[in-house]
């Protein structure tokens, strides 16, 4: 799994991730208190964290020792965006559809 | 935030042209993209746009009938940006044609993002927690 390529849609696909974005919803985290609610191991807990980080989807403070996890919305915009874009798209072309029939009836 | 997509349009025309805009290639082309329709359930095309580089969308839509009601409904899947997994964008588009004072009415419904996806345009679209990480963020930081 590498850790750098996957999108918004790819990122959101995986149960834990789902997991662990919903309990970070409801508050922000440390990612020791964030494993502590799944059984798989350190690594792979940080990989998922890794993931939701560069998707944008969660941000990463240090507080003392500690570092902390937090919902961030770029990610989510990114799912959005393709919502948007499909909306906007649609209007565009429904336009155009309206106005050639409207051209067809003048005729 | 929207999970689905929804458009109505009303044309002063009969079903049967607005029917045909929406059945024949070369008047579908007109409108809405180069593509090699049939309406026949079963029937797979693509639709090609020009691409989108900002939501990496190659363009083309991948599509397969699924109803035909002739003069009243159609129905196709509406497949984009193919990943190792699948299709990012996996979805069905509902044409659905009423008439209406001396014309017709045309819906367009786009629905079927995944469930988990829709799941998570809900949670995005429950802004309340941003603020309250934001304050204990806060808290946390000024101790």
């Amino acid at each position: 799994m590498k850790a750098r390529t996957i999108d918004a849609f790819q990122v959101i696909a995986d149960p834990s991730r789902r997991q662990m974005m919903h309990l970070l919803s409801k508050d922000s985290m440390t990612i020791n208190s964030l494993a502590e609610n799944f059984d798989m191991s350190r690594p792979a807990v940080s990989k998922h964290i890794k993931i939701m980080y560069n998707a944008g989807f969660i941000s990463i403070k240090d507080i003392g020792r500690e570092r902390y996890c937090t919902l961030k919305q770029d990610g989510f915009n990114e799912l959005q965006d393709f919502i948007n874009y499909f909306d906007k798209f649609w209007t565009n072309k429904l336009n155009k559809l309206q106005s050639i029939l409207n051209n067809k009836s003048k005729k | 935030m929207k999970k689905e997509i929804k458009h109505t349009f009303f044309f002063p025309h009969p079903k049967a042209i607005v029917w045909d805009y929406l059945t024949k290639p070369e008047l579908v082309s007109q409108w809405l993209m180069e593509n090699d329709i049939k309406p026949i359930v079963g029937h797979k095309f693509k639709f090609r746009a020009s691409p989108a580089p900002s939501i990496d969308f190659d363009g083309i839509c991948y599509c397969e009938i699924l109803e035909v009601v002739t003069l009243k409904q159609l129905s196709y899947s509406w497949k984009c940006s193919p990943t190792d997994n699948g299709h990012k964008i996996d979805t069905v588009v509902m044409w659905t044609l009423t008439p209406k004072d001396n014309g017709t009415e045309l819906n367009l419904l786009q629905t079927g993002f995944k469930e988990h996806e829709n799941e998570m345009f809900y949670m995005a679209m429950n802004n309340g927690w941003a603020k309250n990480i934001e304050k204990l963020l806060q808290k946390i930081s000024s101790n």
